[in-house]
């Protein structure tokens, strides 16, 4: 490297200087001092005088019924979630990719719910899921005669949880989806249908294979967010109600840390969900291959 | 070069800029409701005016979220400088090592002013002094408006027999449009006064073990059960701010609410009432509420001129004439003596009112194990109105978490 060269980059080192010092700071520092807690007894009684003691708290989670049993309902909040996000918001794409009349309007409309804060959106959901003043049950009981107890049940409580979350998450997809449509050349679509391919056809081999480089980075975030979805679980559910029923794993990190302050177990539980969703996203995008079809 | 040295000043000068300390600033953590707030800015705007130089600002957090960031926040070396709650942070704070013992820090003949009995005002813990209570009380109490039942209940029969009156479905759609009673009954706090009612308690101080698994618990569960689900005088589901809103709203003839509400209620210009809560029947026993006192502790990071500045305020907002304020505005008890005796209290109905209940209920501990046996209370509590369990077996199930959490945390 010749002189100025040389120069060029030790400023570009320096330049990037402090956004390693706050990455390290911000990520690397909380992150090794996470796992070093998570081999401690640090809790309620023992915040300041905490010590190692092995691997009891990576132990006590996978022996815990409770771990299981969140395990479980994350994965299927998951995937109902994401499910919904991309067939939703693929399908509105697809709709909002054709000239239609009040394209815009729609746009802005469906964008909505993405754009309202979560938390009120999830507060004003949990007012509606009330059984006898909510206005789901109000309509469900004009229209079928029937009434929910939605926040009062265990499958109802993460019903209405769900419901919240599909109802915030399809705009993220609508809009990605979007604009992977929009990039596809014309051209393709001319030329199957001068092949007489069908509207099935033009799907199945045009837009979904064009779709998927854009469409799997998404899924893999929305895995990832959902995954860690704390907010509508939480809110929705007021904490985890009815009987700590209505938990996915992070909210019963944040309740085993925050509320039972059991700062050990609760760091030892954030490991494990790390390398769950390691582990998810590594094999997600090898398999697809998503990041060679990208760069 | 010029570069390099350049690129080195303005990153230093951002550092710099990061890096600047405002001026002299008290700040207070709360939990009071906005009109309550209102007046306690009133108060540090008043404050300020005497002491130039000084920024005096409150800042609202709900309990359990002011509990949470206080400790995080003091841990990290910050935090505001005097935290206003309930006496049952105290455990956890004093553990934790967050707050500062006040012995020393104010004078005997200020302590000597503040409340003994029924309850002692100002919180001590390990024989040291940790809060300076602003008023006591925070007790539940039975809350009723006139316009809808001119006189309350006085025992848990005569409660049900008017509540199957006031419940009233309007309409005939089988949802009545107005229950005979509501409070946020899922919440094991709520419930503590039917288990005093039935001569139970939730904790054994002196040897700090939770209490949980007895009749009285189990027939209070089974009570609050049936006023929903046999008697039909309670709503099917019912939250802090269902039950809030309904009372507020004239749907609700009586509320079981704290005296934190009462300010607001008074606010929405309801002709309310307040009682305590009917007797219990079977044992002759008043619903024993837990009492509490609510004051101030200071910061364990508050030193130098911070420290007495925050001290200051203290006085100020513990002193008679200012707690005399708050119980004209929210029903407060004051926790100073002369506050306590004085003729705006004596001669006011609702404050003698949530007096007599006072005096019924019991003092809640400042230790620990209390936010062990709330947190294991929760889950088999609410279990029992989602039809997952009877009162029995959640009864077993609240002992054996409860042991289980304080021996955890204990090991």
């Amino acid at each position: 490297m010749s002189g100025p060269e040389q120069q060029k980059s030790r400023l570009a080192y320096l330049f990037t200087m402090p956004a390693f010092f706050l990455m390290g700071l911000m990520i690397v520092y909380p992150f090794v001092y996470n796992v070093v807690i998570s081999f401690s007894n640090m809790n309620l009684s023992h915040f300041r005088d905490w010590h190692l003691v092995g691997g009891r708290n990576y132990l006590q989670v996978f022996t815990d019924a409770y771990f299981w049993y969140y395990l479980r309902k994350t994965i299927l909040w998951t995937a109902i979630n994401v499910f919904f996000h991309v067939s939703i918001g693929v399908s509105l794409a697809l709709i909002l990719n054709k000239d239609i009349k009040g394209k815009t309007i729609f746009r802005t409309l469906l964008i909505l719910p993405w754009a309202v804060p979560q938390y009120i959106t999830a507060l004003t959901w949990r007012g509606m899921f009330n059984a006898e003043y909510g206005s789901v049950n109000l309509l469900l009981g004009k229209l079928f005669g029937v009434s929910v107890p939605w926040l009062t049940s265990e499958w109802g409580a993460f019903t209405a949880c769900l419901i919240t979350n599909i109802w915030l998450g399809f705009p993220f997809m609508m809009i990605i989806a979007l604009g992977g449509l929009q990039s596809i050349p014309a051209e393709l679509y001319e030329a199957a249908e001068i092949d007489g391919s069908s509207w099935y056809h033009k799907l199945r081999h045009i837009t979904l294979p064009l779709l998927k480089p854009v469409m799997v980075p998404a899924i893999t975030l929305g895995v990832i967010w959902t995954f860690n979805n704390f907010n509508v679980v939480w809110l929705v559910s007021n904490g985890g109600e009815p009987s700590d029923r209505t938990h996915i794993l992070v909210s019963w990190i944040y309740k085993s840390a925050f509320t039972y302050f059991r700062i050990g177990h609760a760091a030892a539980f954030s490991m494990i969900i790390f390398a769950l969703l390691l582990l998810f996203s590594w094999n997600f995008i090898r398999r697809t291959k998503a990041s060679e079809t990208v760069y | 070069m010029r570069r390099t040295t350049l690129s080195l000043l303005i990153f230093a000068a951002c550092l710099c800029s990061c890096s600047g300390k405002g001026g002299h600033r008290i700040l207070v953590w709360h939990s009071m409701r906005a009109v309550e707030a209102d007046l306690l800015r009133k108060e540090l705007a008043e404050f300020a005016q005497r002491h130039p130089g000084w920024e005096f600002e409150e800042l609202y957090y709900q309990n359990e979220t002011a509990r949470t960031n206080y400790i995080i926040s003091a841990l990290g070396g910050s935090g505001p400088e005097l935290f206003w709650g309930a006496n049952d942070n105290i455990g956890p704070f004093v553990e934790m090592g967050v707050i500062q013992p006040l012995d020393g820090l104010v004078s005997q003949a200020f302590l000597d002013s503040f409340l003994t009995a029924p309850f002692a005002a100002n919180t001590r813990l390990d024989g040291r002094l940790w809060q300076i209570a602003d008023r006591v009380g925070n007790h539940l109490c039975l809350v009723y408006n006139k316009k809808l039942i001119a006189a309350p209940p006085q025992t848990m029969s005569e409660l049900i027999r008017i509540g199957q009156k006031l419940t009233v479905d309007k309409n005939g759609d089988g949802k009545p449009e107005q229950y005979a009673l509501v409070w946020n009954y899922t919440e094991p706090f709520f419930a503590v006064p039917f288990i005093g009612g039935y001569g139970g308690w939730i904790i054994d101080e002196e040897r700090r073990t939770p209490t949980l698994n007895t009749d009285a618990v189990v027939k209070a569960c089974q009570l609050i059960y049936d006023l929903g689900h046999r008697y039909h005088i309670i709503p099917q589901e019912c939250d802090y701010e269902i039950a809030n809103a309904l009372f507020k709203d004239g749907y609700a003839a009586m509320i079981i609410n704290g005296s934190w509400s009462w300010g607001t209620y008074l606010e929405n210009g309801i002709d309310m009432g307040i009682a305590r809560i009917p007797m219990i029947d079977e044992t002759g026993l008043w619903p024993a509420p837990m009492v509490s006192p609510l004051g101030y502790s200071l910061n364990v990071n508050t030193t130098g001129a911070e420290r007495d500045m925050a001290l200051q305020l203290l006085h100020h907002l513990t002193s008679t004439a200012v707690q005399l304020k708050f119980t004209r505005l929210s029903v407060s008890l004051p926790s100073r003596r002369d506050g306590f005796a004085s003729p705006e209290v004596a001669d006011n109905p609702l404050v003698s009112a949530s007096m007599a209940q006072m005096r019924v209920g019991r003092l809640m501990s400042p230790i620990t194990e209390m936010r062990w046996i709330w947190d294991a209370m929760r889950p088999s509590y609410q279990a029992i109105f989602t039809g997952r369990t009877k009162p029995q077996a959640a009864a077993r199930d609240m002992q054996t978490l409860a042991e289980k959490l304080i021996r955890e945390n204990r090991e």
